[in-house]
Order: C-alpha cells, then sequence, then structure tokens
C-alpha cells in the first residue's frame, strides 16, 4: 500500500499543513485584532512537550486512543492557559511591547524546555512517543496522521471562514483597528482579545501535540524561532487580512522548499544538514522582502470586504 | 397624577481628570438637561479631555458623572454607552479596515430596535452614506468620515451624545449642513448634545447652553444667547 508515496513527501506535507494551521491562527491574532505574536512556537511548543511528558512520563491506567485524547487535552488547556497569561501581560502593550513579550515567551518556552531535563530529556530529546493506533508501516501510520491532521487545519480554516462572515469577526476588525472607539461604542475589547488569543493559543497547543505524535522523537532544537518565522511569512506572503492567505502563502513557501526543492531536487547530500535550513530562511526572508515591495497586503490581496458585503445584502 | 421629574441627563460635579498624573479638567461642576450644551474654549483648553472623560476613557482623578441619576464615575466604557452615551471623538473616528455600512453595523450592536430600520434612518438623516456604503471607512473624505462617525454613534439609540468638533476642518457648506443636523437630531429625537467647538459663532447659534473652558476650568456656564463677547473672549484668553 502506498507505493506511490513517497515517505518525504508526507513529511513535507505534515509540515506544510502544519505551517499552515499556525499561519491561520496567527492570522485571526495578527490580520483581524492586530495582536503582534512573534511567539507562535512558544504556545505551539507549550503544547507539544505538554503532550510528550504527559504522555511518557505518566503511568496512564488506560491506554491509546484515551492515552493520546487525554494528553493532547491536557496539551491544549496548558497552551491556553499560557495564551491567558501571556495575553493579559500584552493587552495592554502597544506593538513593540507585544513583540518582546511574545518573543521572549517562545524564547522561555525553549530553555525551560532545554532546562529541566529530568522531565523533557532536555538536550538529548524525548523519545517514547507513538501514533495512537497501528494499521501497519510506519508509513501508513503516518499517512493517517497527515489526514487528520489536515482535517483538523481544515477545521481551523472553516472556523476562520466563519469568523469572516459574522459579526464577532467585525468586532475583532474594529477592536485591532481602533481599541479606545471600539470601546466607547460599547465592546468589551480586553475581554475580547484575551478570549481570542487563549482560543488561539490553545488551538496552537494542540497542533504541537498533534506535532508530537508525527515526530515522536522531541528535540528542544524542534522548537525555534524557525517555526514562527515561517508562520509569518507563510502569512505576510498570502495575505495577512484574507481568509486563504495563510494556506496560499504556506504552499508558496514552506510547500515549495520543503516538498518541492528538499525532496525531488536531486542536491549533493551533506547540503541537507547546515546549507538547506539556512538557504530556506534566506529565501524566505527575500520572498518576504519582495512581497512587503511589489504587493504589500500579500498575494491575495486587500481584504475585500467590500464585495463581501455587497454578496451578503445584496446591494 | 403627575411624575417626579427625571433626572438630567447629566451631573457633572468637582470632576477632575487628566493624562498621568497631569490635571487637565481642574473642577468642573455643570448638568446637562434635554438641550444642545455647547462647550467652546480654545486650543488646548480641554474639550477633548472632557468628553472623553464623559464617554469614560480616561479615569477620573477626583469628582462625579451622573447619568440620568446614575453615578457613573467607575463603569466602564462600554458598560455607559449600554446606558445610552453615545460618543464621536474628534480624530480617527472610523474603523479603517471596515466598510461604511460595517461601521454601521458595529455600532448597532447595541440596542433591540430592528437594525435595519436603524440603518434607514441613518441613511436618511445622512444620504450620501447610502452610495458610499461599499466603500471602505479608510478611505472616506474627512466630512464622509465624520458623517459616518455620527452615523455609527446614533445606531446606538444614544440618550446623550458626545459630539468632539464634529465641522474641524470641513468646507463651510458642509459646516452648516452639519450644524442642521445636529439641531434636527435634538428635535426630532430627543437626543441631548454635548458639542465641544470651536466655532464659536456657529455653536452659538445652535446651542441653549455653553459652558466656556479656560485651562481646564469653567470660565462660565450660561444660556447661550446670554453670553457676552466679553465672556467669550476672555474664556478664549484673546
Ligand atoms: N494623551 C495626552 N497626554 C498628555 N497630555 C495630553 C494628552 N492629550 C491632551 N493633553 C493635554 O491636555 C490639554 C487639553 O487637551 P485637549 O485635547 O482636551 O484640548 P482641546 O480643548 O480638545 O483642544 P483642541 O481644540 O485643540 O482639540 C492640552 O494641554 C494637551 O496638551
Ligand atoms: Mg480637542
Amino acid at each position: 500500500m502506498l507505493d506511490w508515496l513517497d515517505a518525504f513527501l508526507i513529511t513535507g506535507l505534515f509540515e506544510v499543513v502544519m505551517i499552515a494551521g499556525l499561519g491561520l491562527l496567527l492570522h485571526l491574532q495578527l490580520g483581524l485584532a492586530r495582536i503582534a505574536n512573534f511567539g507562535v512556537v512558544g504556545f505551539w511548543g507549550v503544547g507539544m512537550y505538554t503532550f510528550g511528558v504527559l504522555y511518557v512520563k505518566v503511568d496512564w491506567p488506560f491506554g491509546d486512543p484515551w492515552q493520546f485524547l487525554a494528553c493532547a487535552a491536557a496539551a491544549t488547556l496548558v497552551a491556553g492557559l499560557a495564551g491567558a497569561l501571556v495575553g493579559w501581560l500584552i493587552s495592554d502593550l502597544d506593538i513593540d511591547g507585544v513583540l518582546v513579550v511574545t518573543l521572549g515567551f517562545a524564547t522561555a518556552v525553549q530553555i525551560v524546555a532545554t532546562t529541566e531535563a529530568d522531565w523533557t530529556g532536555g538536550a538529548f530529546g524525548l523519545g517514547g512517543l507513538g501514533f495512537p493506533y497501528d494499521i501497519g508501516t510506519v508509513k501508513e501510520n503516518e499517512f493517517v496522521w497527515l489526514m487528520i491532521t489536515g482535517l483538523l487545519v481544515a477545521a481551523i480554516l472553516f472556523y476562520v471562514w466563519r469568523v469572516h462572515r459574522s459579526p464577532y469577526g467585525r468586532l475583532l476588525i474594529a477592536t485591532g483597528g481602533n481599541e479606545p472607539l471600539a470601546r466607547s461604542l460599547g465592546k468589551p475589547t480586553f475581554r475580547t482579545k484575551l478570549w481570542l488569543f487563549v482560543v488561539t493559543s490553545a488551538a496552537m497547543g494542540l497542533l504541537g501535540a498533534m506535532e508530537a505524535v508525527m515526530v515522536r522523537y522531541l528535540d528542544v532544537g524542534h522548537i525555534g524561532i524557525s517555526i514562527t518565522l515561517a508562520a509569518i511569512v507563510g502569512l505576510v506572503l498570502g495575505g495577512t487580512a484574507r481568509v486563504w492567505g495563510a494556506v496560499v502563502g504556506t504552499v508558496l513557501t514552506v510547500g515549495l522548499f520543503d516538498i518541492v526543492i528538499r525532496t525531488y531536487l536531486p542536491l549533493p547530500r551533506e547540503w541537507y544538514s547546515q546549507a538547506l535550513p539556512v538557504m530556506r530562511e534566506v529565501l524566505f526572508g527575500l520572498a518576504l522582502i519582495l512581497v512587503l515591495l511589489f504587493r504589500p497586503l500579500g498575494l491575495l490581496g486587500d481584504m475585500r470586504r467590500d464585495q463581501l458585503m455587497r454578496k451578503l445584502h445584496g446591494r | 397624577m403627575s411624575e417626579a421629574p427625571r433626572p438630567p441627563n447629566l451631573e457633572v460635579a468637582g470632576l477632575r481628570s487628566g493624562y498621568h498624573g497631569v490635571t487637565v479638567l481642574k473642577g468642573l461642576d455643570f448638568t446637562v438637561g434635554d438641550e444642545i450644551f455647547a462647550v467652546l474654549g480654545a486650543n488646548g483648553a480641554g474639550k477633548t479631555t472632557l468628553l472623553a472623560t464623559l464617554a469614560r476613557l480616561i479615569p477620573v482623578m477626583a469628582g462625579s458623572i451622573r447619568f440620568q441619576g446614575r453615578d457613573v464615575t467607575q463603569l466602564r466604557p462600554y458598560t455607559t454607552a449600554g446606558l445610552g452615551m453615545g460618543y464621536v471623538p474628534q480624530e480617527k473616528g472610523v474603523f479603517a479596515d471596515l466598510t461604511v455600512l460595517e461601521n454601521l453595523t458595529v455600532g448597532g450592536m447595541i440596542g433591540r430596535r430592528p437594525h435595519d430600520e436603524r440603518i434607514a434612518e441613518v441613511f436618511e438623516l445622512f444620504p450620501g452614506l447610502r452610495d458610499l456604503q461599499g466603500q471602505k471607512a479608510g478611505t472616506l473624505s474627512g466630512g464622509e468620515s465624520r458623517m459616518v462617525a455620527c452615523g455609527r454613534a446614533l445606531m446606538q439609540d444614544p440618550n446623550v451624545l458626545l459630539l468632539d468638533e464634529p465641522t474641524a476642518g470641513l468646507s463651510p457648506l458642509y459646516v452648516d449642513m452639519f450644524f442642521d443636523k445636529i439641531r434636527e437630531l435634538h428635535e426630532t429625537r430627543g437626543v441631548a448634545i454635548v458639542l465641544a467647538e470651536q466655532n464659536a459663532t456657529k455653536a452659538l447659534q445652535v446651542a441653549h447652553r455653553v459652558m466656556v473652558l479656560s485651562l481646564g476650568e469653567a470660565y462660565a456656564v450660561v444660556d447661550a444667547a446670554d453670553l457676552t463677547t466679553q465672556q467669550l473672549k476672555e474664556g478664549y484668553r484673546i
């Protein structure tokens, strides 16, 4: 089974799905509510390590899939709590403050994952994770996990699409665009932003748990800033304000690089460990600069809310 | 059987407020009934500070604000908005990323009357907005965005409308139209209006009473008809 499918392709697709999911959640934060979260990987990492530690170190009275569900739920919850804390800290800050705090949070998560070696395995990493099912070969299991994660990200996409058509979406845009004005109009902006941040952070944590299952071996190098950058580059490239922005942008960046270049181009072997990751950052940075120069609103451009409203109201 | 007299729309006593420990308003006392109440004063007199304080966007340092008999001094802006306080700021009065129609819709989340009915009323008052409803508010002209900001405040069905220099920077024709609208609003819908203005002549044509602010103090609170040129000049320190 699945002979037609390359194992690298599964990993590459999973990466695309994962970054697109993070980009969609970032879109809600940054594109609508204008919360410049530069610590995406922090919430993702909290979910990933909460999941991993609970899954491996705790003696569960039940097996999979319940063990997976319990740990994933806990990962989501803990990431949501982290979101509540960070969201509360940044609620009154301007953009530079938000940047520093979220970036600092992500760094702190990586440091804690390194130093708390008893729990996390530290620099050596944490093994012992696995799929909550077994249907055959590793490749088949990975393929099924790709499908499940793909469904989860599709659900996130659907949610984003719904938000764009709802009063809640307008409230987010209003709050992001002019918070004092929104407040004077009777909108509880603090609560709105905090709740959005909690929910989106929790979802990032859940994606982290999904990643933990896929890689099955957690290592602190995995929760570095390149994840955040990939999500930001994908989102900005596609269009910060558009529903499909993160998806389109991620396919064109991570997809192009991790699948087409890394998997299918005949590159010298020794490039893979050193040169390729650097090339990736350079190319992503270049793409970002080009887009900001020539299409500052992203490839998909503006929100087209005018057309949307016309469609909705038939005027 | 006669009803108990309704409390005034706004009762302000000993109001002090400002920014980061700097006191701008140095103890104001006044009431606003069912009327158009103009707040006049030179640049920096504290008009914007007063309106933002009334809208509960700036914390009160001392004194109290009562809104239709209820103490709102410690309430949050979204609560007072829900009670019927509409606010149109001097600057940045629209959500640039939302369309005109969406801007109005955001204002209409408060209140019970049907949304479409209220939109129709706003378009009746500002017919120009009807053709602009699909346009992003960030691309409107100054006068158009003032109309949107006013329209959005009206969507809340306010009992009191705080207008901060609604006609600043508008062409004379627009200015006249706007003051007519303000009067129309008050007369047809019974909305009490607190109007901050530089343009004393225009404001005095529509206002019932005026307060002249001078460096954060009420130089005079009198009937509009009784305000003397002398008082105005001294209030403006010219
Ligand atoms: N955010 C702020 N921080 C500190 N001081 C401020 C702030 N905003 C206004 N001020 C000061 O408060 C005083 C009153 O300003 P305010 O904006 O209320 O005046 P105004 O009467 O509305 O003037 P204008 O007619 O120019 O709009 C001024 O001296 C101003 O410098
Ligand atoms: Mg002012």
